[in-house]
């Protein structure tokens, strides 16, 4: 038994392709002469990052090169994503300093608070996106790792912005 | 005879206390914390720190609440404007040559430095030139000294005058200068001398054994009672992630009042042993915790039992074992007493054993050499005794060895069955203090492994045992006891409560 199919009878004008095609064509000329470039050639090119972007960590040094790092345990205790592990320790002058610190990227949600509530301006998140690694424990970021990355670190507010502090 | 009681009004609260009441005892009726850092319950008054300044009507001053007692229809402010002003102006010059260093300092989290100017200080600080700066310095003992951190509240020289009667502390020098110092030739040597770590509100006396080992507010807190002598000091258990990091007194003024002795604090370690027993075996072989229960029964069943106990443990696994074996032999460490003049009734113990007064109550015999006159066919059985001074071949002696407890003894090769049980800081239960306290300990961290609560073995085992014992709370085996023992007749867990309770077997008259 056949189904009753309804054939609806269009006008000529609504079922043409060469009106679509023609319009389709048009826009591909006017870009043709009005080049509105949205795609980057990464990697040759690369994007701009906003100051307050927000990507994985860095440990800045003091000028001797140690981690400015006190263990004072703040920025694991605010760490909603609990991906921060450290163990404080003591040298030879009594100082307290990071024995362990170890910043688990994968589990980090990058919130921004670890840079924050530092007192020291230790940690920081950095403006940085390129994070391929061959393993996943290549992700868990130890101390040596996080002093030796270089790339600039979050702004946190706008600069340009003082209502946003 | 009791002191007329004054009325007066704080912060619209009506109170009524005792004549001779301080402005600040008396608001903490009224429900309300005057900030204070020099006033301690525990200590003469010294009204030095000028924290605890409140407005009270009719006075022309403001008047120091640690230093002024209460008046008939006085009406007190602790927070009108002026006196939070006059706070707010104290904690300003007291951050005037502090480091501002929270961030590395010990007390960070519990400091009252920090808490106080977080409720009334200022913002920031106007003061510009450098700050004064002295180095850090060892005050012998358990203690070190940070002076930039200190307030001078002079605390922990009141405590060592007063209640240590050792004047080992002073305030030296004058001005913006003075710091504490040691007197000459004198160190914090004084067995009680660590009570000035928490004396001091802020960072600048500090734990050396603690330093760096933990942040305050990471560490869980369970009621518990010093297992390490027989004073049984109230404390606090302090632990992060199972372990436990430190030991603080508890207030309890009938028995430590807010004290505890450095022998007892540092002693904790023991409790965080990995050498652990874990697992019930029987002759060697893991088994299950009901047969190992089983195999035990067996072996004691008709034999002559030799019950070697450990005078630390609980009322609930010493009645329990007497239930099941009969009462036995404990050994009692001791050592030399060592009081804190200053309290009465407080010392740390000679006995330095928690229970031997509970284990005494209920029959056990204190013996020094604990395997005398073994027979070749008895029953050995080792209730978390570690057997120091035995030797392998005294014990070789017994027919069967069977091991409750938390370790098997190295003088102990070859255990017939072994039943691992929970050390005290793992299980809940009561200890009964040389003046016949019964005190309660809650459970602080979990047992390792496959060992249970003691009461919760002995329990079982005593079923076993034809001594039908069927409790499922460390509370219900202290309420068997009480019914069973004279001496503890009348006490309940729930009366005994978390500050402890005289049993009737107490000495009249004892306090502690």
């Amino acid at each position: 038994m056949a189904i009753n199919v309804k054939v609806l009878d269009r006008p000529i004008a609504d079922t043409s392709y060469l009106r679509a095609t023609v319009k389709g064509m048009a826009l591909t000329l006017k870009h043709l002469v009005d080049p509105h470039k949205v795609t980057v050639q990464y990697p040759e090119e690369k994007w701009t990052l906003s100051p307050r972007w927000r990507g994985t960590h860095r440990m800045l040094t003091t000028e001797d090169g140690t981690a400015k790092c006190v263990a004072c345990g703040l920025c694991p205790t605010v760490c909603p994503a609990n991906c921060i592990k450290l163990v404080p320790g003591e040298d030879e002058e009594g100082n307290r300093y990071p024995l362990v610190f170890e910043i688990d990227e994968f589990r980090c949600i990058f919130c921004g608070y670890c840079q924050e509530v530092c007192p020291e301006e230790a940690i920081h998140v950095g403006r940085h996106y390129e994070n391929a690694e061959y393993s996943r424990d290549g992700f868990v970021y130890d101390l040596e790792r996080l002093t030796a990355q270089t790339h600039p670190v979050c702004e946190m507010w706008d600069p340009a912005d003082p209502k946003g502090e | 005879m009791t002191a007329p009681m004054v009325n007066l009004t704080i912060e619209g609260r009506a109170v009524a206390v005792p004549a001779g009441t301080t402005i600040l005892e008396a608001a903490k009726v009224a429900g309300v914390l005057v900030p204070h850092y020099c006033y301690h319950p525990g200590l003469p008054v010294a009204g030095v720190c000028r924290m605890c300044l409140v407005e009270v009507e009719k006075m022309p001053k403001l008047a120091p609440s640690c230093a002024t007692t209460v008046g008939e229809g006085q009406v007190v402010h602790v927070y009108s404007e002026k006196a939070l002003e006059a706070r707010k102006g104290v904690l300003e010059l007291l951050l005037i040559n502090h480091p501002l260093d929270c961030p590395i300092c010990d007390q960070s989290g519990e400091c009252e430095l920090q808490d106080y100017t977080f409720a009334e200080g200022r913002a920031d600080s106007r003061y510009r030139e450098p700050k004064r700066f002295n180095p850090v310095e060892d005050f012998g003992g358990d203690v070190m000294y940070v002076p930039n951190r200190c307030i001078l509240c002079t605390r922990c020289v009141r405590f060592m005058d007063d209640l240590a009667h050792d004047e080992a502390l002073c305030v030296q020098e004058r001005g913006d200068r003075a710091s504490i110092g040691k007197a000459t030739e004198k160190d914090l040597t004084h067995p009680w001398a660590a009570n000035v770590v928490d004396l001091c509100p802020v960072g600048a006396l500090l734990s050396k054994d603690f330093l760096n080992k933990a942040r305050a507010w990471e560490l869980d807190r369970t009621a518990s009672v010093c297992p390490n002598c027989a004073q049984g000091c109230n404390t606090i258990v302090e632990t992060r992630d199972n372990v436990v990091m430190r030991f603080k007194p508890r207030t309890n003024t009938e028995v430590n009042q807010y004290f505890l002795c450095d022998e007892g604090r540092l002693d904790y370690r023991w409790l965080n042993r990995a050498d652990r027993a874990t697992q019930p075996m029987i002759d060697g072989v893991l088994a299950d915790w009901e047969e190992a229960i089983h195999a035990a029964a067996r072996l004691a069943k008709g034999a002559t039992v030799r019950l070697v106990a450990n005078a630390s443990l609980s009322n609930e696994a010493l009645y329990l074992l007497k239930r099941a074996f009969g009462p036995g032999v404990i050994t009692v460490r001791t050592g030399a007493e060592a009081p804190l003049p200053g309290a009465s009734d407080l010392a740390l113990r000679a006995d330095r054993a928690a229970n031997a007064t509970g284990a005494e109550w209920m029959g056990y015999r204190r013996v020094s050499a604990p395997l005398e006159g073994l027979g070749a066919g008895d029953v050995l059985v080792i209730a978390d005794h570690d057997l120091t001074g035995v030797s392998a071949e005294a014990v070789s002696r017994a027919k069967a060895v069977i091991v409750i407890g938390t370790q098997v003894p190295a003088a102990v090769t070859a255990p017939n069955v072994v039943l691992p049980i929970a050390n005290m800081a793992e299980e809940e239960g009561t200890f009964t203090n040389l003046r016949g306290r019964v005190q309660r300990f809650l459970q602080a961290k979990a047992a390792p492994g496959m060992a249970r609560p003691s009461w919760f073995v002995l329990a079982d085992l005593a079923t076993q045992l034809g001594q039908p014992a069927v409790h499922f709370t460390a509370g219900a085996v202290f309420d068997a006891l009480a019914k069973a023992e004279g001496a503890f007749a009348g006490l309940s867990y729930d009366t005994v409560a978390l500050k402890g309770k005289l049993a009737a077997g107490a000495t009249a008259g004892a306090r502690a």
